[in-house]
């Protein structure tokens, strides 16, 4: 035994030799343990932040990683009250500028920033999640080579001298990026490359656009574009889900949806007109929509094309004809008679069909300055990226690349069969940098090297408008041992050849040398602030009007065609390992945790398959089994499926939910395919927020036919669940005298026996717009991320105990044809003047403010649920079990701090976001004011949505939008109901008196083709 | 026999001896010997005595205590559900954001509804003179007390936070909180305590003189102790009878409001909500006349199994069960009445949801609840009509058994079918029980027929005292005709 002394104590001498247990284990007092394994005390992480916010100057904070004991107060940040910083996040080539809240150091929220071009102060369900990513438990938490942990630098040393072999022998050394948007990283690139001519960057994208290539051949711009939707009246998308699953789709809803809220004042609208052979979002939101199968959008736009042509004495390309048809005949003339129309061509599509799109465009005169499509609005760094793909197939194949680098990628789960096999056979050695582990880092990467979310990683990146903005990080690395990609990259970089970098040490220091103009501590703190900056883009392009060499790939597809659908809440499967978007319903098939075989009832019939049964979808490729939906609106013989789910490796969340439909994907880049489809005989339980009735009770003929126009009058506001444009225009020149709020108002007094309650104060009431809304879903998530609202998983949505405070009600009217006219309706809490729920709890647990809110006390709550009962709109929430029981840190630290989070047993629901009107009434009371000004009390939902369809305010202030909101008039006088159409309540024959007001919804259906 | 003779045939031991001053008073009027008589076997008052004193003197067999033993086995089974629940949460049930109530408030109201025969008979029967009654009431009343604490449990293990359903109570506290007197569930609170109070009240009066002529009756030390304690130093003294008498008839009169009051007030759990299908002005009087149908069913089943095995076919003759099945005959009615005017004034009111829900009772996804309850309430007590059928053992039997089936799912119907297809259809739902519900359900049949039997056994099944009191021979006889007179 040795005689060694020692200051500390210890449990063996084993400990002292080796900073482990002997049992594998980290030794606990390890002080280079990384933050996430210590389960992240609540002081260590304070700490931790404090020192990082310390060193923070004008909302920023220096990349240093020291930490500094948080005895002296760190300037900028009282505890208690919030600090936002701004930050850009990249969906792939699109970037969002965001303004991030965060609490004591940590980011609890992620919101649009209002002067980014792309996000406009909004957001997506999409964009809300990532919050969650950066907390996920399952994160990669240190490197390591070849199974065993390592140090980050000896991985990146590691990764160095195979980059360094792969040289000596001549060979090259792929690193495989995403697509992205950041001039930094693409500077970075060129740096590396031009220092080091062996290694090459591809960009390997899941799902790839073919718009540029489109683009080319049609403008010579080799760029994909992005249209001002806000400035066309008319549009025409042929299956494109601009609404829906776009990258972009936040833009693209702002932009459709400020056309879409007509009134008897401002009677204008833009017109929807959907082409599609799926049921997109889109399609949902159309004036019109027309499902055809897949092979016949080219030929459908060919037709237009060539009828447009005619109409405007154009010249017809050489090799496209029409087929005559009357429908297409239609269109053409409408689109000719509108005074800014606009062709949506999907991205996904084969590049011909987008160029015939493109075309129209041209010959409709919606390309140009000023006009819907302009050659300014087009995403950075957005080349054709299918030519990167070919070539990177075909370096494998010629084995000239010997390593690999795989950035924030994963092939394994996304890239044909082919491409896996020559990345796994070709390739000696590969690396994987990724957040957290994936199917590539675990099967064929060596090295793994945790890289850091985005709320921890210094960036940049620029929009589609050119909007440059600085991706700050708002928190350090949770996980010590991360750097960002690109830290990561200089880092092995510099190990291969030192020059490279010289005088550049972290990634921020790159950018900062990037952009010389913001050089000054002052230029470069006011970029940080206003989070947006411009910057200049070109609008060259090649040929203007040479649409001579168009693609000429077609489509040639049979039997069953599977039409493959981007995911509503991952996009291609990015953020799978996050339970808010997991139990976010599809805004179409209302379905959670899973993707679905989705078919109309034609073609279900036809192959005798039942709603949930497990059905096997094959072709060449491969094979999946998921369960069938039966959706209205899809074409005959067509199957949508999602991608983004099947994942098995890298988080407890996302394993095993749903299949990963890219298996059925070939090289070509096509999302549409040829399938079989079997039954296997097993049925499924489906996890879907909304059942089925709906649908049945309009299509079919029973006993509830009468009942049902009834009460879609309630629901709705109107007998046909909508009012028509054209009667509403007609509507406008006419004089009525009585106001619709007077009118209920009256109603209301006369049925009570006691006085109203007079609301002195503020009274906060709110109008949801249900024309503007699309059904898009992101106040869901915002809302979940505001409130602590908990996930539940799979067993318990399917049995409807979900736990979100609004939903989004979705409601079909299906007529014999097929036609499906959709109306989405957001439903929260009421906040009724006369609530049932209050009156029936017998402990006094939900009560009224004079605010006029409906509160509830969890404190008093016994759980009895019979407020439950009681609530005609069924927006009432109980815990049934402690869902947050389970929650591993660091997931916790996600929470809202000024929001009770619930135990089991207690009722919850909205509350109005009451913690920010109390935040907003306290801050306005520091500034000598008795009274909240309108528009400074902002619901969670009402800033996320990206419609502007939620209005919240002070309905005693008669100026308050959301008074006149509530004042809105639209439409005609039905024959059944003489009353204003418009505003209105939902279920008002109850007399609970509603705090929301909805907005009819409107159609603009009039020279709509008839379909 | 005049009441002279009776006192002589007394064999001395002081209740037969001193009840006989009670006959005075003696709020019976006249038997009419016309009728059917009320004890068969015309035993003497001493058999009475040894008959049904003897049962709790006389020698438990085995299969006695194994039937303890599976009730109580059950019972546990259901305490360990309960045990589940509490500790993991009503997430372990299958009802969910839509339906919030499903077989916790079907099997309160279940309960509660049982538990109405006992009072029924005992008070109103009393008031109205209801001779017949005696045989019955002490079992009905018992059978009452037990059911009224099985359904106690439900409102209590259904909050989210049982540990915190107290506070439906008011009671003072620091925290300066009062429960909310609008709430119906308030009102239950209320209502059925002060129901589960007066009638165990009840009963224990009516079981004093009995338990003391048991006090009298066995031989072991502990018993001998027990019901002297709990007999309360009775006497049998005219002035004790007299005290026992007026006591009786005012709890009487307490409980007679009470059996109206208690199922009222939990049909205003559901009349005072705004939900169709529950938001109705007929549900006070049908569901005391359900409760009232579905206690009977229930004293049907335990009394035709109890004369059976306890040898009680002189003193619970099939002219009682007549009673009880033309009784329950004219409560399937009411309710039958009830089913009918609902559907009626559904299509009368015009309101589209209240149509909607009826015609979903009867054709919704729940159909097969709504027409288990129909036929076993409506149309199987039909068969009453017939005279045969109204003295057939095993035919009540199966019937009392198909009126407590279908008098559950009205129940379940009415709560569950109402709240899974309310106003929005976005919201629509589906309830499934799950094992732990069964479990807690099947629990509380245990737990009461473990009472049930234990209450067989060690208290008078009989009330002693007030049969005696109707015996021929026993009353005080105006002797209008001397045929009439033996």
């Amino acid at each position: 035994m040795s005689q060694r002394q020692h200051s500390t104590y210890f449990r063996h001498y084993g400990e002292l030799d080796n900073p482990t247990n002997g049992n594998g284990q980290e030794f606990e007092f390890d002080t280079n343990k990384p933050l996430l394994d210590s389960g992240v005390s609540r002081r260590t992480f304070m700490t931790v932040l404090s020192a990082s916010m310390a060193m923070a100057a004008a909302s920023c904070r220096r990349p240093e990683h020291k930490l500094v004991a948080a005895i002296t107060p760190t300037e900028y940040q009282i505890p208690g009250l919030p600090n936002y910083y701004t930050t850009v996040y990249q969906h792939k080539n699109a970037a969002f500028g965001l303004l991030v809240k965060a609490r004591e150091g940590r980011p609890i929220k992620v919101d649009g920033n209002e002067k980014h071009s792309a996000s406009l102060g909004s957001s997506s369900a999409f964009i809300q999640g990532t919050l969650l990513s950066l907390y996920d438990p399952d994160r990669i938490r240190r490197s390591r080579v070849n199974g065993g942990d390592s140090s980050t630098t000896n991985a990146a040393s590691t990764i160095a001298q195979a980059i360094t072999s792969a040289t000596n022998n001549g060979k090259k050394t792929a690193i495989i990026i995403d697509e992205h948007c950041s001039p930094s990283f693409l500077a970075l690139a060129q740096s590396i490359t031009s220092a080091n001519s062996s290694i090459q960057f591809y960009t390997l994208p899941a799902i790839v656009s073919h718009s540029a290539l489109a683009n080319q051949a049609v403008f010579g711009l080799d760029a994909e574009l992005v249209p001002d939707l806000s400035k066309a009246d008319y549009i025409l998308s042929v299956d494109n889900d601009f609404l829906g699953t776009d990258k972009n789709a936040v833009y693209y809803t702002k932009g459709f949806s400020a056309n879409r809220k007509p009134s008897k004042e401002n009677p204008t609208m833009n017109k929807l007109v959907s082409i599609e052979s799926g049921f997109s979002l889109t399609g949902a939101n159309a004036d019109a929509r027309i499902a055809i199968q897949p092979n016949d959008y080219s030929a459908f736009l060919s037709s237009v094309l060539v009828e447009v042509a005619s109409l405007k004495g154009k010249a017809v390309p050489s090799g496209i004809s029409a087929n005559s048809n009357n429908e297409h005949k239609e269109i053409a003339k409408q689109l000719v008679a509108a005074k800014s129309p606009l062709i949506m061509v999907g991205d996904h599509l084969p590049a011909r069909i987008i160029a015939l799109g493109q075309i129209i465009n041209q010959m409709l005169d919606a390309v140009g300055e000023g006009k819907p499509l302009s050659f300014n609005h087009k995403y950075f760094n957005s080349s054709d990226k299918t030519k990167d793909i070919s070539t990177l197939t075909s370096d494998l194949n010629a084995g000239i690349i010997e390593t690999v680098i795989y950035v924030e990628v994963n092939p394994e789960y996304y890239a044909d069969s082919n491409l896996k096999k020559l990345l796994a056979e070709k390739v000696r050695f590969a690396a994987s940098l990724s957040c957290s582990s994936h199917e590539t880092s675990e099967k064929l990467a060596k090295v793994n090297v945790p890289t850091s979310h985005y709320l921890e990683s210094w960036g940049d990146a620029i929009s589609f408008d050119g909007t440059y903005s600085i991706q700050q990080p708002i928190i350090a690395p949770l996980n010590e041992n991360s750097l960002s990609a690109q830290d990561m990259l200089m880092s092995i970089i510099n190990f291969v050849n030192p020059a490279t970098f010289a005088g550049t040490e972290t990634y921020y220091d790159f950018i900062r040398k990037q952009n010389p103009q913001y050089s000054s501590t002052n230029a470069w703190e006011t970029l940080l602030k206003d989070g947006v900056a411009s910057s200049t883009v070109s609008s060259e392009v090649g040929n203007p009007l040479g649409y001579s060499a168009l693609p000429t790939e077609q489509m040639s597809l049979k039997g069953i065609i599977a039409s493959i659908k981007p995911s509503y809440s991952f996009y291609d499967g990015s953020n799978t390992n996050n339970s808010w978007l997991q139990e976010l319903p599809d805004p179409i098939t209302k379905n959670t945790w899973g993707n679905l075989v989705i078919l109309n009832k034609k073609t279900a019939d036809s192959l005798s398959i039942q709603l949930g049964e497990i059905v096997r979808v094959s072709n060449e490729k491969g094979s999946i089994e998921l369960p069938a939906f039966i959706q209205p609106g899809v074409a005959d013989n067509v199957i949508t499926l999602t991608l983004g789910y099947g994942k098995t490796i890298g988080g407890n969340v996302h394993a095993n939910v749903g299949e990963n439909v890219y298996k059925l994907l070939s090289a070509n880049s096509s999302l549409y395919t040829s399938v079989s489809i079997e039954k296997v005989g097993r049925s499924e339980k489906l996890a879907t927020t909304q059942g089925h009735h709906a649908i049945e009770r309009y299509d079919k003929p029973s006993p509830f036919d009468n009942e049902w126009q009834e009460r879609t009058k309630d629901i709705l506001g109107v007998q046909e669940g909508y009012v028509t444009f054209a009667s509403l225009a007609a509507a406008s020149h006419e004089n009525h005298e009585h106001e619709a709020g007077e009118h209920s108002h009256h109603i209301a007094d006369t049925l009570s026996i006691v006085p109203s309650y007079n609301y002195v104060g503020h009274r906060w009431a709110m109008a949801i717009d249900m024309s503007a809304c699309t059904g898009c879903s992101a106040c869901v998530i915002a809302c979940q991320a505001e409130n602590n609202i908990p996930s539940v998983g799979k067993k318990y949505v399917a049995n409807s105990r979900e736990m979100h405070w609004i939903r989004i009600d979705r409601y079909y009217r299906e007529d014999e044809k097929g036609n499906v006219t959709t109306v989405f309706q957001p439903m929260l809490c009421q906040h009724c003047e006369n609530a049932p729920c209050e009156n029936v709890c017998p402990v006094a647990a939900t009560t009224h403010s004079p605010e006029g809110l409906n509160e509830m006390t969890y404190n008093r709550c016994v759980g009895t649920r019979y407020c439950l009962n009681n609530c005609p709109y069924k927006v009432r929430r109980f815990n049934f079990l402690n869902w947050h029981k389970d929650k591993k840190t660091p997931l916790d630290l996600a929470f809202n701090p000024d929001v009770t989070v619930r135990m089991r047993g207690v009722m919850e629901k909205c509350t109005f976001c009451v913690q920010r009107l109390n935040e907003v009434k306290m801050h306005v009371k520091d500034l000598g004011r008795t009274r909240v000004h309108d528009g400074e009390a902002v619901t969670a939902c009402q800033q996320a949505c990206p419609a502007n369809a939620i209005i919240f305010g002070d309905i005693n202030d008669p100026k308050s939008k959301v008074a006149q909101a509530s004042k809105i008039k639209r439409g005609n006088e039905t024959q059944k109901y003489k009353e204003e159409n418009g505003a209105f309540k939902v279920l008002s024959a109850l007399n609970v008196r509603p705090s929301i007001t909805y907005l009819v919804k409107v159609r603009n259906t009039n020279d709509v083709p008839k379909v | 026999m005049s009441v002279e003779t009776v006192t002589q045939t007394a064999n001395g031991s002081s209740p037969e001896h001193l009840t006989s001053a009670s006959y005075q008073n003696n709020p019976y009027p006249v038997p009419d010997s016309q009728r059917e008589p009320l004890v068969l076997g015309n035993p003497s008052i001493h058999d009475v005595t040894e008959k049904i004193a003897g049962i709790v003197e006389g020698k438990t067999n085995l299969k006695y205590w194994l039937a303890v033993l599976i009730c109580a086995s059950i019972a546990g089974l259901g305490f360990g559900a309960i045990g589940e629940t509490v500790t993991t949460g009503i997430g372990v049930w299958g009802s969910n954001n839509t339906i919030g109530w499903a077989w916790d408030i079907t099997n309160f109201v279940f309960w509660i509804g049982i538990g109405h025969a006992g009072t029924l008979i005992s008070a109103i029967l009393y008031l109205f003179r209801q001779k017949w009654r005696t045989a019955i009431n002490r079992s009905a009343e018992a059978m009452t007390i037990f059911a009224v604490m099985c359904a106690g449990i439900f409102p209590v293990i259904h909050t989210g936070r049982p540990w915190f359903a107290y506070w439906l109570t008011p009671y003072p506290n620091q925290m300066q909180l009062w429960v909310n007197f609008r709430s119906p569930l308030v009102w239950d609170v209320f209502a059925v305590s002060t129901y589960l109070t007066v009638s165990a009240l009840f009963w224990f009066i009516g079981l004093v003189p009995d338990l003391a002529t048991i006090r009298n009756y066995v031989k072991g030390k502990t018993a001998k102790s027990l019901y002297t304690f709990f007999s309360f130093g009775w006497t049998g003294s005219m002035r004790a009878w007299h005290h026992y008498e007026i006591a009786y008839m005012i709890l009487a009169g307490l409980s007679t409001p009470l059996v109206l009051s208690v199922h009222t007030i939990v049909s205003m759990d559901f009349a005072t909500s705004v939900l169709p299908g529950w938001h109705t002005t007929i549900f006070p009087p049908y569901f005391v006349a359900g409760a009232i149908f579905s206690g009977f069913a229930m004293v049907m089943t335990l009394l035709v199994i109890a004369r059976e095995i306890l040898g009680l076919k002189d003193y619970i003759t099939l002219k009682h069960l007549e009673n009880m099945n033309k009784i329950i005959l004219a409560t399937g009615m009411m309710v039958g009445y009830a089913y009918s005017m609902e559907f009626f004034i559904a299509w009368y009111s015009g309101n589209e949801y209240e149509r909607t829900v009826f015609i979903n009772r009867a054709f919704g996804e729940y159909w097969w609840a709504y027409w288990s309850m129909l036929s076993c309430n409506v149309l199987s007590p039909q068969i009453y009509w017939f005279k045969k059928a109204r003295r057939n053992i095993p035919l009540m039997f199966v019937i009392s058994i198909f009126v407590n089936i279908g008098m559950w799912f009205e129940r379940f119907t009415i709560i569950s079918t109402s709240l899974h297809h309310d106003f929005l259809p976005s919201s629509w739902s589906y309830y499934t029980p799950t094992m732990v519900e069964v479990g807690i359900f099947v629990g509380t049949i245990g737990l009461f027929l473990t009472l049930f039997l234990l209450f067989s056994k060690y208290l008078p099944v009989i009330a002693i005292s007030e049969i005696k009191g109707i015996m021929p021979g026993s009353q005080p006889v105006h002797h209008h005709d001397e045929e009439h007179h033996h």
